[in-house]
């Protein structure tokens, strides 16, 4: 099925020219999701339906290539572009509150991180990819024991090395764009296809994929020389090492699953209007991030 | 005011239709959220210049970071900004001059 990537209506499966009509009358509507979906993605020039057709065509074709290639392409065009994504640029080498304005807007995302997991756990038929859910979300929320702590506890601890409690970190409500984002990723989680949710989670960690920069990432997701020295504290080295360690693994891995199963099972448009969803969601709670930092700035 | 852009006051975009007076003009934008954005940079640079008006404005760069140079009388100023997802300024300050023969 072809999806609006902004809303994430349905139309028949390649109906290219119903989107296209779609997108054009809800711009005409004024509707922010889909101007901005427009202004970002296609042009920023009103256009007719029928002109919009062959552009959204060539901008959801896959080719021979794996859809790796295609969500990798979308994601560093998004985040690690010429003039690479705000939060990206502020990681590099990070503030204290840039560092906790991560951590009280992250503890959010990490908690909607499961709910997201499960629900693809629960909905898939293929063993593969519950072992894979269940390996990924180990990392991230349970842990390995003592001596291997998970993401999420790796992230309170970069809090408390700065000087904030976990129980304040806890006790912080959501910014309206992490909320607004964590509704959505829910929602897609219980309703979108499972090889689109699987998709459209994972592909977030590319965020810290350490490779991308050797498929023209401008940047890393930070300079990767603040994991030694004392730039950063040691809890704030020993939570952004993980992710450094983990993600090419936890994304390329999910992004292999995607790639076979989207054509496996005939749901390649769904997976990809999914995915732009997630990329734009993802993109405004990085700037809920930066917007927290701001609260933690002397 | 002088405008540098024929579109949307904020991005230039030619979608959307939404028509919202600001200092006393009319002007197009093509959403809600851009109305939010023009408004509230419109009144940082106020703020920040003390000017009761502002005779032109000229918006560059895109969503991961604009600039704005603006003039009153014989005053000239450029700002750097950027929005929130609410749309309201995240990012507000003032940009040093170009160096001298910077294309």
């Amino acid at each position: 099925m072809t999806k609006c990537p902004a809303c994430l209506v349905g139309f028949g499966k390649g109906d290219f020219p119903a989107l296209a009509q779609h997108l054009v009358g809800r711009a005409d509507e004024s509707d922010s999701d889909h101007v901005r979906w427009l202004n970002q993605n296609l042009t920023r020039r009103k256009t007719e339906s029928e002109t919009l057709v062959p552009t959204l065509r060539g901008f959801f074709d896959v080719g021979p290539a794996p859809l790796t290639a295609w969500v990798k392409k979308r994601f560093i065009f998004k985040f690690f572009g010429k003039v690479p994504h705000p939060f990206v640029a502020a990681l590099q080498h990070p503030t204290r509150a840039t560092l906790l304005g991560y951590v009280v807007e992250h503890q959010h995302f990490l908690r909607q991180w499961v709910r997201s997991c499960a629900n693809i756990m629960a909905r898939t038929d293929r063993q593969e990819v519950v072992e894979y859910e269940l390996d990924n979300l180990t990392t991230e929320y349970a842990g390995f024991g003592v001596d291997r702590p998970s993401h999420y506890e790796l992230l309170l601890r970069m809090g408390e090395s700065l000087g904030v409690d976990r129980s304040r970190v806890l006790a912080s409500p959501p910014l309206p764009a992490t909320r607004r984002a964590i509704e959505q990723w829910n929602e897609m989680a219980t309703r979108e296809h499972w090889v689109a949710v699987l998709t459209a989670m994972h592909s977030l960690e590319l965020i810290a994929n350490r490779n991308l920069v050797d498929e023209g990432a401008s940047v890393h997701y930070f300079d990767p020389s603040i994991l030694s020295g004392n730039e950063i504290t040691p809890a704030a080295q020993g939570f952004l090492r993980e992710g450094y360690e983990a993600d090419v693994d936890h994304s390329d891995r999910a992004l292999a699953l995607a790639s076979r199963f989207a054509r496996e099972l005939d749901v390649l448009e769904d997976v990809q209007s999914v995915f732009l969803r997630s990329i734009d969601l993802f993109d405004d709670y990085l700037i809920a991030r930066l917007e927290r930092a701001g609260q933690f700035e002397a | 005011m002088k405008r540098n852009y024929d579109g949307c006051a904020i991005c230039n975009s030619t979608w959307g239709n939404v028509w919202a007076e600001v200092e006393g003009e009319r002007l197009f934008f093509c959403c809600d959220l851009c109305v939010v954005q023009y408004r509230g940079l419109i009144e940082r640079i106020k703020q920040e210049t003390g000017w009761a008006r502002i005779d032109a404005i000229e918006i560059a760069g895109d969503r991961r970071g604009r600039t704005c140079a603006v003039t009153s009388g014989e005053a000239r100023e450029t700002f750097a900004f950027a929005f929130n997802p609410e749309g309201h300024v995240l990012r507000f300050g003032r940009e040093p001059p170009a160096p001298a023969g910077a294309g």
